[in-house]
C-alpha cells in the first residue's frame, strides 16, 4: 500500500458510498428549511438568525458523516492493514480526513448560496459565511475523528463520540456565528476568522496523531 | 514456521504482537539482530500480515482490492496471478459479492505479486477449498525455497510443507 493507493482507494470508496453523504446534506438542507416554516418566515427573525441556523445544521450533518468514519475499515481489518503496512499512521488519517472533507464540503458550499437566500442572509455576510466555513470546518473534521477512533470498536458508539466531541465543537460555533454577525452590523470580524483558522491550525497539527494513537489501540 | 496451539492458546495474539498491532505486556521482539519493540519499521519494512479479517474492500471491486495493496502491479501480472486463483471472472466484481473462500483468495493474492521477505499468515487456509490450498501451499514452498521466511497458524495438517512447529502451552 502506498499513500497514493490509499487516497484513490477511499475516494472510489466514498463515491460508492455516496448516499452517506447525500443522507448528511439532505438532513442539513431539512434542518435549515424548517426553521422558516415552523419558526417564521419574516426577514427580521431570519435575517440576524440566518448565520447560526446554518451553521448548527452544518454541525450536525458534519457529526453524522465523522461518527462512523472507520466502522467499515475496523470490521473488515483495514484497520489493522494499516497498522502493518509500515506507512506513517497519522499521515493515513489525515488523508481519510481531507478525502472526507472534501466530499461533504463541497457540496455543502454548493447548496449556500440557495439556502442563504431562503434566510435572507446579506451579500456581505454570505461571503463571511462562506469565509467561516472554509476556516471552521476543518476544525470540525479533525476533531470529529478523534472521538470517530476512539469509539471504533464499541458498538453503540455514535452517542458516545458526539457527547466526546460537541463541547470541542462549541467554540468553532460560536465565533464562525459572531463574525457572521460582526459582518452584519458592519463591524470588523477578521479576530473571529482568525481565531477560526488558529483552531483549524492546531487540530490539524494535534489530531492525526491522537487519532493513531486510538486506531493503535482499538485495530488490537 | 508453524504456531500450534489449542483454540484461545493465542497463536493469532502471537502474530498480532509480532506485527505490533497489540503491544507486548512483557519480552522483547529482535528482527534480523535488531531490537523491534519499540519501532516496528524495519520489521514491518519485509513483512506481510493477512489476519482473520483479511482488510478486503467490499465495496472495491477485486482489481481495485488488490491494486490497493499493490499499486505497481502490471495488468499482465494481475491478470495471471487472478487466472492462477480462479477469479478472472470475478475481476471486476464487487468483494461484496464473493464467498468466504474467494474474499481470502482475493487477500492472499497480494503473496503472488510481492516481494516482502516475510509473511506472517493467521490461518491462511480457512475457507479456502482442497485446490487452493495446494496452490498456497506451494507459493509458500517457491518462497521458502527462495530464501523467504512464512510464520503461520493453522490447524490444517500441511501435506506437503516441511516445517518447525511451534507448540503454545493455554
Amino acid at each position: 500500500m502506498t499513500y497514493t493507493s490509499f487516497l484513490v482507494s477511499e475516494f472510489l470508496l466514498l463515491w460508492r458510498r455516496k448516499q452517506d453523504v447525500i443522507n448528511a446534506l439532505l438532513f442539513f438542507v431539512i434542518v435549515v428549511t424548517l426553521f422558516p416554516l415552523g419558526v417564521s418566515s419574516s426577514a427580521e427573525f431570519l435575517a440576524p438568525a440566518a448565520g447560526g441556523i446554518i451553521w448548527c445544521a452544518a454541525v450536525l450533518a458534519i457529526m453524522m458523516a465523522v461518527e462512523g468514519m472507520f466502522k467499515e475499515d475496523f470490521r473488515d481489518g483495514s484497520l489493522e492493514q494499516w497498522v502493518v503496512s509500515g506507512l506513517s499512521l497519522p499521515i493515513l488519517v489525515l488523508l481519510k480526513v481531507v478525502a472526507q472533507w472534501l466530499v461533504v464540503i463541497v457540496p455543502l458550499l454548493a447548496m449556500m448560496p440557495i439556502l442563504s437566500e431562503m434566510l435572507y442572509l446579506s451579500d456581505a455576510s454570505f461571503w463571511v459565511l462562506i469565509m467561516t466555513f472554509l476556516l471552521g470546518t476543518p476544525s470540525l473534521f479533525l476533531i470529529g475523528v478523534i472521538g470517530a477512533a476512539l469509539t471504533v470498536s464499541l458498538r453503540q458508539g455514535a452517542m458516545l463520540v458526539m457527547l466526546l466531541i460537541l463541547p470541542f465543537y462549541l467554540p468553532v460555533i460560536i465565533f464562525s456565528t459572531l463574525a457572521i454577525q460582526a459582518a452584519d452590523a458592519g463591524l470588523p470580524y477578521s479576530g473571529q476568522l482568525a481565531l477560526l483558522l488558529a483552531m483549524s491550525l492546531l487540530s490539524l497539527i494535534l489530531s492525526p496523531f491522537m487519532a493513531a494513537i486510538a486506531i493503535k489501540a482499538s485495530a488490537g | 514456521m508453524r504456531i500450534l496451539g489449542e483454540n484461545g492458546a493465542g497463536k493469532s495474539s502471537l502474530l498480532k504482537v509480532i506485527v505490533g498491532v497489540i503491544s507486548p505486556l512483557e519480552g522483547t521482539i529482535v528482527y534480523s539482530g535488531e531490537d523491534v519493540t519499540l519501532d516496528r519499521a524495519p520489521l514491518l519494512q519485509d513483512a506481510i500480515y493477512i489476519g482473520h479479517s483479511v482488510g478486503v474492500k467490499s465495496l472495491l471491486t477485486v482489481a481495485e482490492n488488490i491494486r490497493r495493496y499493490c499499486p505497481t502491479v502490471s495488468p499482465e501480472a494481475l491478470s495471471a496471478v487472478l487466472k492462477k486463483l480462479d477469479l478472472l471472472d470475478h475481476m471486476n466484481a464487487f468483494a461484496s459479492t464473493l464467498s468466504a473462500g474467494q474474499l481470502r483468495r482475493v487477500a492472499l493474492a497480494r503473496l503472488w505479486l510481492t516481494d516482502k521477505t516475510l509473511w506472517l499468515l493467521d490461518e491462511p487456509f480457512a475457507a479456502l477449498d482442497s485446490t487452493a490450498i495446494a496452490l498456497l501451499e506451494e507459493r509458500i514452498r517457491l518462497h521458502v525455497s527462495s530464501g523467504g521466511l512464512v510464520v503461520l497458524t493453522t490447524h490444517q495438517a500441511l501435506r506437503s510443507l516441511p516445517c518447525r512447529d511451534v507448540a503454545l502451552m493455554s
